[in-house]
């Protein structure tokens, strides 16, 4: 109140100095007049009282004028922040000439309150009208988002859902409040990245995504849906659906911890089977003839094979389920692939089969998870000596590809494979009719390789032609093509899906 | 490897004791053989509360590790060992035929010196492994 005290002060003196010129002047004239000429009083007083309009008129002017300067700065500021302005600019405070304490502190009290509301209208969407009853109550968890992926409104169910309340996740980077792992590249971020650029309306779903809430908080699977809209005037551009299953996707996962105890169960009694043998091969050197030495070999081959077949069905299982990451780190090519071929020898002796193995110098380091590339190498070769009918050699050659890619073939002298069949080879359980009844295997390798390999960022093919034999090849990137990629991640290996990318949305690269 | 490429030549060095932790009598006993062919000195235990105790002596130089002993799993000998004896000398090497996930099993490799799975390896095998392990 000091600055109205102030001003009401202000304008009472000048309105005084003013009233008492206008008086002054004119009782000064009439006195001048009636001195200095003989004029009649009634015309003396005539000429006073139009010099004392005269005067009134000319200060009511100025003095509207200066008097309503305030108000107008007030009425400017408002206006200004008005949701109708339409070019009003804000009010100068400094060129005021009166109450320019009141004013501006006034107006400084109009932007406080502007800005208050504006906060409360983003704040709380819930109570707004454009979020009626069914949305709000909606048994789903939803969530709108604007353009820059902010939550918009989150209903009852988002925020039971993710343990929060609404109020703390309007406003929040959705990212930040949905951890979101997603089974292969296909993720929110990548879609809502290419919808944005290339369509106005969009919508897509996705199965088993993962939900990690809070640090104690169990993982949630879920099915998402989204509908992209860029033209929303309401902003909202984004609006998200969860359709929890979580319970439904725990007992796959279940099932695939079914797999390794029966695995575990399978491996325990090979262990020992494995060592047996081993124990007597040792125990026996020099003492068998040579075909129970024969015998001992093959049965020591067949327990390594039952190993890897092993092996294949728990990887297979892992992988349509989801749940194979593959840790890319860098590696010497030429020293994986030649200890793991080591490790073949024997099978392929017991078939009378040598393996060869040719690799160019100089190659660079690849990005490979160890286990499971070798994985590949092992189910190849086994293919390889496999189909060999007969033929001695199998020829594996590691060569920089035109593309730079290192690239390992694998190839076979025996049978080959007739063209209309090779567009299945890569698919699970396939197997050449010809060949089942001789040849054992299940047609999960190759299906693995492929997997696998892709998983890599490489491809695998085949060439072949009946009666002179096959060659798989597989191609791996150099580390260096991926180094790129590993500065940009949280951690210090890549990690993948064995579909692809597992955490790839943009939060991760944080 | 080749065979006896592991037996180490008798007086080179002392005999490096190796602790196995492992409830499968026949693995157990797989494994004593060829350890003791390859000149190691081998103490066996089925026990895991056990096996924890005889770890945490640390007289050994290596320990091998199964994941799925009574009384005391292996994950839990692991990481007490760990936290309870940080500078033990012995090498811990994991050895299982149980698939763990993925993100469980880099936390187990994170914690111990070697993680074989036992049926990829043949006992003689598994000594070529140890017997790389300074």
């Amino acid at each position: 109140m000091d600055y109205y005290d102030a001003l009401a002060k202000k304008v009472r003196r000048n309105l005084l100095i003013t009233m008492t010129v206008v008086t002054l002047a004119s009782c000064g004239l009439a006195y001048l007049l009636l001195v200095a000429t003989e004029l009649p009083p009634f015309i003396i007083l005539i000429v006073a009282g139009a010099l004392a309009m005269l005067m009134n008129a000319i200060f009511s002017a100025t003095t509207t004028r200066w008097l309503l300067q305030p108000l107008q700065a007030i009425w400017q500021a408002v206006v200004h922040i008005s949701p109708t302005n339409h070019g009003e600019p804000a009010p100068n405070i400094d060129q005021l000439k009166l109450g320019q304490e009141m004013v501006g502190s006034l107006v400084n009290q109009i932007y406080q309150l502007a800005s208050e509301a504006a906060k409360h209208t983003t704040a709380a969407p819930v109570l707004s009208s454009e979020y009626g009853f069914i949305p709000s109550n909606l048994p789903l968890p939803l969530f709108v988002l604007d353009e820059s992926e902010t939550i918009q409104f989150a209903n009852l169910a988002a925020a039971e859902y993710i343990g929060q309340k609404t109020d703390a996740l309007i406003g929040k980077n959705v990212y930040m409040v949905l951890d979101m792992a997603f089974p292969n590249k296909d993720t929110l971020d990548a879609w809502l990245k290419e919808s944005k650029t290339t369509v106005a309306t969009a919508s897509h779903s996705w199965e088993r995504v993962r939900l990690n809430v809070l640090d104690n908080h169990p993982t949630r699977l879920f099915d998402l849906a989204a509908y992209y809209n860029k033209d929303n005037p309401n902003k909202q551009s984004t609006m998200l659906v969860l359709f929890d299953h979580t319970k439904q996707y725990s007992q796959d996962e279940q099932a695939v911890s079914f797999i390794a105890l029966s695995v575990h169960e399978l491996r325990t009694p090979l262990t020992m089977l494995r060592g047996y043998i081993e124990a007597f091969q040792e125990e026996l050197e020099g003492k068998l003839d040579p075909q129970m030495t024969d015998f001992m070999q093959k049965m020591a081959a067949n327990a390594q094979q039952l190993t890897a077949f092993v092996n294949n069905i728990l990887n297979v299982a892992r992988i349509d389920d989801d749940q194979m990451e593959l840790h890319l780190n860098e590696e010497q090519w030429p020293t994986i692939l030649e200890s793991t071929i080591e490790g073949l020898k024997l099978r392929a002796k017991v078939r009378g089969v040598q393996l060869q193995t040719t690799i160019a110098p100089d190659l660079p380091t690849v990005a490979v998870d160890r286990l499971s590339i070798q994985e590949v190498i092992t189910n190849l070769v086994d293919n390889a000596v496999k189909y060999s009918a007969g033929a001695e050699l199998v020829e594996i050659n590691v060569h920089m590809n035109q593309e730079g890619q290192v690239e390992t073939t694998f190839t076979d002298h025996g049978q080959g494979i007739s063209a209309g069949i090779m567009p299945n080879l890569f698919t699970k359980f396939y197997r050449d009719h010809r060949n089942r009844a001789q040849i054992g295997g299940t047609g999960l390798g190759l299906y693995l390789c492929k997997t696998i390999v892709e998983a890599h960022g490489g491809h695998i093919w085949v060439k072949s032609k009946e009666k002179e034999g096959s060659t798989f090849g597989f191609t791996l990137l150099p580390y260096a093509s991926l180094a790129a990629e590993l500065k940009n991640g949280d951690n210090t290996d890549i990690v993948r899906g064995a579909h692809g990318w597992i955490k790839n949305h943009s939060m991760y690269r944080r | 490897m080749e065979p006896g490429q592991s037996i180490t030549p008798a007086g080179a060095r002392p005999a490096r004791r190796v602790l196995c932790i492992e409830d499968e009598h026949f693995i157990a006993e797989l494994y004593e053989r060829a350890l003791s062919k390859a000149g190691y000195q081998t103490t066996l235990e089925v026990d895991g509360a056990r096996g924890l105790e005889l770890a945490l002596s640390d007289a050994f130089d290596i320990i091998l590790l199964d994941l799925m002993v009574p009384n005391v799993t292996g994950i839990e000998i692991l990481r007490r060992l760990r936290t309870e004896k940080p500078d033990l000398k012995a090498k811990i090497i994991i050895t299982t035929n149980l698939e763990q996930r993925d993100d469980v099993r880099a936390d187990i490799e994170k914690q111990a010196d070697g993680y074989v799975v036992k049926a990829e390896l043949t006992p003689r095998e598994l000594v070529g492994i140890l017997d790389g392990i300074a």
